[in-house]
């Protein structure tokens, strides 16, 4: 019996690294769109400071291409647009897996609980 | 103090964790602030780069080839600058554009230099007083964490006495006498008498309870009559009343049969708790009708212990103990005794024991400030009057707890309305001396009656216990024969039968 306990209890500690590896990806996913975000809204406000006369260009690999400045503007504030949604997207994931992860934290403690006392009285225990 | 070094020592971990958290956070913060820094100085030499290149056409500089090499070339074009700005994004501009997106950036990180600045005062400040906090705790330096245990409120000191609110058709009366009751459970096993606590009981399990106790009473009865002969009276009381400050801040306030021990609960310190705990001698049920009021016959005190009831004011046990036994007297015998006053005094809510302590200052009644402290000393059953002598006392008990009903709360300086409330009361106490049972408790009283008011200790004990020997005075009791020591429960339980 014990040794059953044993395996579950195995399983499950597996189950819950997997858990906070997942957790631990997305946070990181979410800093990285956070320091976009940042860097899109300044590129924004640069963008309004210039005028029409001067060119804007897009690095695409290694090319600079040609831009609108109109163009340029849309673009980026599409792009801070999508970022936010994703931001925001990632920040639900991420609550879910904390949800998630805790859970599986109490399943781990009251395994090994039962884990104990059966190793504790030696005798078979469901 | 293990229990509080242990604490320390938790508290000091803790406390040393939570600082180098904190110092962590600083170092962290001390590293950005310096890469902005860096950042920031970066921006100011690429300003004045900006500022001076474009003063001439063209330059002739070093280009830098591959990583290793250079080569003799020019700089053209010096007012044209592609300047990134960020997210792959290019913009041609003029220098002085580019200066213009160049302070624009450095607004940012002044910003971003500014908040971190911020921060890590903030946390420095916190280390700051972590530290102190744990040199406090280990040192015990100039200041000293103030801890206090949370102690159970079951044994309050209460200034007042324990307050219970009244539901709409309950009884007072009923709830306190059953909180003394149901101590006097828990107290017989150490022999002590029930205190008041909770409990609503029906009266029929109060009369059955105060049966049970009634008889253990009796043989506590005669195990003191047959220790207490000889000391007891003044030394004892002395003693008692250290022990039962002791034991009264100790233990919860029931003070149960036992008198040399179980005294404490009444000492002042206990006052308020005191009055719903009945120290009595005898059984302690307390009397289901009313207020619980402890009638001592402490045979050497002859002083009323002043019991807090709350508010400043001390309402003498004695006081209270005569209450109730007036009010349970009323209610079981059915007859005053003479006493037809006491349907005045029977106190169902804090409002009467206002409307019975009171002073009768010149026929007319003045409400006490505190029912503890008496005008007149002689009358004072309550008030712990030190000055008053043995004579006073015995003045006193004659009195009998019918005055302190009527005792109003003053200021110690001495009224003389007691007494004349007293004046009711005297005829009646004299008589009873010897009766059975006065409804009062007579403190360890091996010889029925008479020794307490024989022994008559020097006032010297200002707080202590709640005997009052006049409270064992007589109140003309149900004629219950005198050898036999019957609660006055019991006496007026056959009474009513």
């Amino acid at each position: 019996m014990a040794d059953a306990i044993q395996k579950k209890l195995k399983a499950e500690v597996e189950k819950y690294t997997q858990m906070q590896k997942d957790v631990s990806k997305s946070v990181s996913a979410r800093q990285k769109l956070e320091t976009q975000l940042t860097e899109n809204n300044i590129v924004k406000e640069e963008l309004d400071l210039l005028d029409g006369t001067n060119t804007v260009y897009k690095l695409i690999g290694p090319v600079l291409v040609k831009q609108d400045l109109d163009e340029a503007k849309a673009t980026v504030t599409k792009r801070l647009e999508y970022i936010n949604g994703e931001i925001q997207r990632y920040e639900a994931l991420l609550k879910e897996m904390e949800k998630k992860s805790e859970q599986h934290r109490e399943v781990l403690s009251s395994l090994q609980q039962e884990f104990q006392k059966a190793q504790g009285l030696a005798v078979g225990k469901v | 103090m293990a229990e509080k070094g242990k604490m320390n020592i938790d508290h000091l971990g803790g406390v040393v964790r939570l600082r180098e958290e904190h110092q962590k956070v600083v170092k962290d913060c001390e590293s950005r602030i310096q890469h902005w820094k860096k950042v920031s100085g970066d921006y100011e030499a690429l300003n004045e780069r900006l500022q001076t290149l474009p003063d001439q056409l063209c330059y002739d500089i070093m280009v830098p080839f591959g990583p290793l090499a250079f080569m003799p070339g020019k700089l053209v074009h010096t007012n044209e600058v592609t300047a990134l700005l960020g997210d792959n994004w290019f913009a041609k501009c003029s220098a002085k554009q580019a200066q213009k997106l160049v302070n624009h950036r450095m607004k940012y990180v002044k910003s971003e230099l500014d908040d971190l600045n911020k921060t890590m005062k903030n946390f420095e400040d916190r280390v700051g007083f972590v530290k102190n906090l744990e040199t406090m705790s280990t040192t015990k330096g100039d200041y000293v964490d103030i801890r206090e245990e949370a102690e159970n409120n079951d044994t309050v000191v209460a200034k007042g006495k324990p307050r219970i609110a009244h539901k709409p058709n309950s009884k007072p009366k009923l709830d306190a006498v059953l909180d003394l009751k149901e101590e006097d459970e828990e107290d017989e096993g150490k022999g002590r008498d029930g205190g008041s606590t909770k409990g609503v009981v029906t009266e029929e399990e109060l009369w059955a309870r105060l049966d049970e106790l009634e008889k253990l009473e009796e043989l506590q009865d005669e195990q003191y009559r047959l220790s207490d002969n000889a000391d007891m009276n003044g030394e004892d009381t002395s003693s008692f009343s250290s022990e039962e400050e002791k034991e009264g801040d100790a233990a919860p306030p029931v003070n149960g049969l036992s008198l040399k021990p179980s005294w404490t609960s009444l000492p002042h310190s206990k006052a308020p708790p005191s009055v719903d705990r009945n120290e009595e001698e005898y059984d302690e049920e307390e009397e289901g009708s009313c207020l619980p009021t402890i009638f001592f016959s402490h045979t050497v005190e002859p002083k009323k212990v002043r019991i807090n009831t709350g508010k400043n004011t001390t309402l003498k046990f004695s006081e209270r103990k005569e209450q109730k036994e007036h009010s349970k007297r009323k209610k079981k015998n059915g007859h005053n005794n003479g006493h037809s006053h006491h349907e005045l005094h029977k106190i169902t809510t804090p409002a009467d024991i206002y409307r019975l302590f009171v002073d009768v200052k010149n026929g007319e009644p003045i409400p006490r400030k505190s029912i503890l402290k008496s005008r007149s000393r002689e009358n004072s059953v309550c008030s712990d009057t030190s000055e008053s002598s043995a004579a006073d006392f015995e003045e006193r008990r004659m009195m009998g707890r019918s005055f302190s009903h009527d005792e109003a709360t003053h200021s110690d300086t001495s009224d003389g309305i007691t007494e004349e409330d007293s004046p009711t009361a005297v005829p009646l106490h004299p008589a009873s001396r010897f009766e059975a049972f006065s409804g009062t408790v007579v403190e360890k009283d091996p010889m029925p009656s008479a020794v307490p008011h024989l022994t008559i200790a020097p006032p010297a004990l200002p707080t202590i216990l709640e005997r009052k020997q006049e409270e064992v005075a007589p109140d003309a009791p149900p004629p219950q024969q005198a050898p036999k020591r019957v609660s006055k429960f019991k006496a007026a339980r056959l009474q009513q039968k």
